[in-house]
């Protein structure tokens, strides 16, 4: 397998393996490979695969990164290379190919891609494969995803793939276009608006009265304008509608269902 | 409805650039806060490409007539959002392939687009939206991240996240593939609400307990952001900071109204 071999003066001080990991090199705690000494950058250089090869880049560092002894900014690594980053000396050393090649699994924790300013992406299939790793390593763990207690919030989300019911506003008394109206939006508005799915009509209605979010089978509605009750209360704050439920909006009464 | 904004950016103590960037376009509603990536400045050209295709695809003047229902179950300008962002990708990504110096640059999103009190939320990364309400405060996006992941498959508990090594793990950003899954969600907004957008310097040193606590006790959406900044960097300021305040408010007439009414 493919090494960097750190020297100082001809002493071996370390050997670093260079693999599917990204090796970085710099003077802070950070680095895989930290040289404190003042003549080398905080972040100074990293090596990392390309396919085959392993490439050199260096992290526009102060004083600069040399390969046998010319500077490069960006280099493809050979076989017996000399890194120099200050005063230190890092010897490339290529192992076998085949190694190399059984090693391009990603095997360690985070498959690490060029990283770049901290931050690090990982690619559409790379992330696949981790994540279903880590699944199977829940599952085996015996803890199955207790699925993250993310918050209820009053948020619409994306409408699941095949839900399994819908949410109807039957028109029990006043005035409207339809007698019943599909929530199937993310959000449905009631009001005078035109982007309202129950068009209010009136001087005096509000343009928004209402609007009601949907996650899932979870329609939740928040008072917008104008006076809103739900089973006769007033509506201040947001609420949850239940199957059943009789909404009064701006003269208008509606009952919810799931449908 | 009456939205007052505040926004800061701040390099942070660690890092010697900001790559961050954000845009506030008040009269339209739409707020932005982009985390760039990439070496040797690249990400600053990220986030701030970004930046620049929201503002010119969300201020062109064709606005299309919103129909009442989209196929998708969105608003129409929550799909126009989305789409700016898709753009944006689109855009970053062709650049980095063009330029080698740029190889790799990327960056987060989060942004809204708010009016008729309903907000359209897109995100793509690790780039946050807040919801405050009622002294309360709840996240309205999720994270595209490795430990996020690992939250979710069980691997990880929450209180975890703070200690993992690959917290900087992206799943998800702009600019690093030809395409980009954005995910949107639609917030309806009362008087009184608020939404907080930000990079994750602020929140990987204040928690959200924090953001609600500097909501509640200041108000005003400018003080909260150079409060926020202050915090995080009296706790290290390790990453690029930048944080949008809006404060949703009632209208001039909506006031007179309430106070005719009694």
């Amino acid at each position: 397998m493919a090494k960097l071999i750190l020297k100082f003066e001809d002493r071996v001080l370390k050997e670093v393996p260079v693999g599917a990991q990204l090796v970085k090199i710099g003077r802070v705690p950070d680095n895989t490979v930290m040289i404190d000494n003042p003549a080398v950058s905080s972040h100074h250089a990293r090596v990392f695969r390309d396919g085959d090869n392993f490439v050199l880049e260096d992290l526009q560092s102060t004083n600069g990164t040399f390969v046998n002894d010319n500077r490069v900014t960006r280099h493809t690594l050979s076989n017996g290379d000399v890194i120099a980053v200050g005063k230190h000396k890092l010897v490339f050393e290529r192992g076998e190919k085949e190694e190399v090649a059984a090693e391009a699994a990603p095997s360690e924790e985070a498959p690490v891609l060029p990283e770049l300013g901290g931050t690090v992406f990982l690619d559409t299939k790379a992330q696949r494969e981790l994540i279903a790793k880590m699944q199977a390593q829940a599952a085996a763990q015996g803890q199955a995803a207790p699925a993250a207690p993310t918050a209820k919030t009053p948020v619409a989300g994306a409408p699941p793939p095949a839900p399994a019911r819908v949410g109807v506003l039957t028109v029990l008394s006043g005035k409207a276009d339809q007698s019943e109206f599909r929530l199937e939006a993310a959000t449905s508005v009631i009001g005078k608006s035109d982007t309202a799915l129950v068009r209010l009509k009136g001087w005096f209605k509000p343009k928004l009265a209402a609007a009601i979010a949907r996650k899932g089978e979870t329609y939740t509605v928040t008072p917008l304008g104008g006076k809103t009750l739900v089973n006769k209360q007033p509506l201040t704050g947001r609420y949850e509608l239940k199957d059943g439920d009789v909404l009064e909006v701006s003269g208008l009464t509606l009952q919810f269902n799931l449908q | 409805m009456r939205l007052r904004v505040g926004a800061a950016t701040d390099v942070g103590q660690v890092r010697k650039l900001n790559e961050d960037a954000y845009t506030v376009i008040p009269r339209q509603g739409v707020f932005v806060v982009c985390d760039g990536m990439g070496g040797a400045a690249a990400g600053e050209v990220a986030s701030q490409m970004t930046i620049e295709t929201i503002q010119k695809h969300l201020t062109s003047n064709d606005r299309a007539p919103a129909p009442v229902a989209n196929p998708s179950g969105y608003l129409a300008r929550t799909e126009r959002l989305a789409e700016a962002v898709r753009e944006s990708n689109r855009a970053i990504y062709e650049l980095a392939q063009e330029d080698r110096k740029k190889a790799g640059m990327g960056t987060t999103f989060v942004g809204v687009w708010v009016e008729e009190n309903i907000a359209s939320v897109a995100h793509v990364g690790d780039s946050r939206a807040y919801l405050w309400h009622s002294d309360q405060i709840e996240p309205i996006t999720e994270d595209h991240s490795l430990v996020e992941a690992q939250v979710k498959a069980g691997v990880i508990r929450r209180d975890q996240v703070e200690e993992s090594k690959v917290r900087s793990v992206l799943l998800r950003a702009l600019g690093q593939e030809p395409e980009v899954q954005v995910d949107v969600s639609e917030v309806p907004l009362q008087p009184g609400d608020y939404l907080l957008l930000c990079s994750d310097g602020l929140t990987r040193v204040v928690p959200d307990s924090g953001l609600a606590r500097a909501i509640a006790a200041l108000r005003e959406p400018q003080r909260i952001c150079d409060y926020l900044i202050h915090t995080a960097n009296s706790r290290g300021g390790p990453d690029n900071i930048t944080v949008v305040v809006v404060q949703v408010a009632k209208s001039f007439w909506q006031r007179l109204w309430d106070r005719l009414r009694g």
